[in-house]
């Protein structure tokens, strides 16, 4: 049991620093504001969550993990909000989206 | 925000106000909830933690019940979400955050994709649920709910493949909508 743990926590920190590397790059990648939001929001929520389960998978009695529980679901309510403040001032100041130029 | 304003005006026209069923069923599930989390945290069992706790949530509950519920709900279940429904909803969003996750990634490295705003209804009802739909999208990497009118979605949507509004309703939010309708009525 508790090597299954600990190997889920390690599984989820990998993630974390994976998801959370490839937003960064593409935060500097990506052209125009919504893309870099995307990517941003890679960074900022994949990264995190997967922290917390790892966190989670760590947590040594009941009353940790409960605490860890409910700061999950209230980072799932402020942390999407934020982004989505960013975005709606984006698209109410008239930024239209970036469009690769492909053939399509 | 627009309904809070809306009703803090109607509350201005109207300073007294009788006290209704309703009012006393959104006190209790406001003092209900406040005391759940504050048990959660506390994690204490003896009887100075819970009556304290019970007091302080009575009060905050007493203070803030007409900010967190709404009066215009329509019913009970629009707001107080099925329990294993719920757990049902928070699992498909998991899924749907890690697949489009790694979506993503591969879009970050090889710098292809083909970002689109799209525009597209929800069915659902209750403001609660609307609003749980809308961050759940901007949740998933991928979307960014951009603005929500009533039920009129505008999406900010990195792979877009369609431009029938319908289809990339279902594809942006098929799933998450069918579980939270299921959660919410």
């Amino acid at each position: 049991m508790r090597i299954t743990l600990d190997i889920i926590a390690a599984v989820s920190f990998l993630s974390t620093i994976v998801f959370g590397t490839a937003g960064l790059i593409g935060l500097f990648r990506f052209p125009d504001p919504y893309s870099r939001l995307q990517s941003g929001s890679l960074c900022g929520t994949t990264a995190v969550f997967s922290m917390f389960i790892g966190a989670l998978a760590l947590a040594p009695n009941g009353a940790v993990a409960a605490r860890i529980v409910i700061l999950t679901v209230f980072f799932m309510v402020s942390s999407p909000t934020s982004s989505h403040i960013v975005a709606r001032f984006i698209w109410n100041s008239g930024v239209s989206p970036w469009k690769p130029e492909e053939k399509d | 925000m627009k309904d809070q304003s809306e009703s803090d005006s109607g509350m201005r026209k109207h300073p007294i106000k009788p006290i209704t069923l309703w009012n006393i069923i959104r006190f209790f599930i406001t003092a209900a909830f406040l005391f759940g989390v504050w048990l959660i945290f506390a994690f204490r069992w003896d009887s100075y933690a819970v009556l304290s706790g019970l007091a302080g949530s009575f009060v905050i509950s007493g203070l803030t019940y007409k900010v967190f519920i709404a009066e215009h709900e329509a019913s009970l279940n629009s707001i107080v979400p099925w329990p294993l429904r719920l757990i049902i909803f928070f699992a498909v969003l998991i899924f749907s955050l890690y697949t489009s996750s790694f979506k993503m990634l591969v879009a970050v490295f090889s710098g292809k994709g083909s970002p689109r705003i799209v525009y597209f209804k929800t069915r659902l009802r209750s403001d609660l649920a609307r609003m749980v739909l809308s961050n759940s999208i901007t949740f998933t990497p991928g979307t960014i709910t951009l603005d929500l009118n009533d039920d009129h979605l505008i999406v900010h949507w990195f792979f877009c493949n369609t431009r029938h509004a319908k289809a990339a309703g279902e594809a942006v939010k098929g799933r998450l909508e069918r579980a939270l309708s299921r959660a919410w009525r």
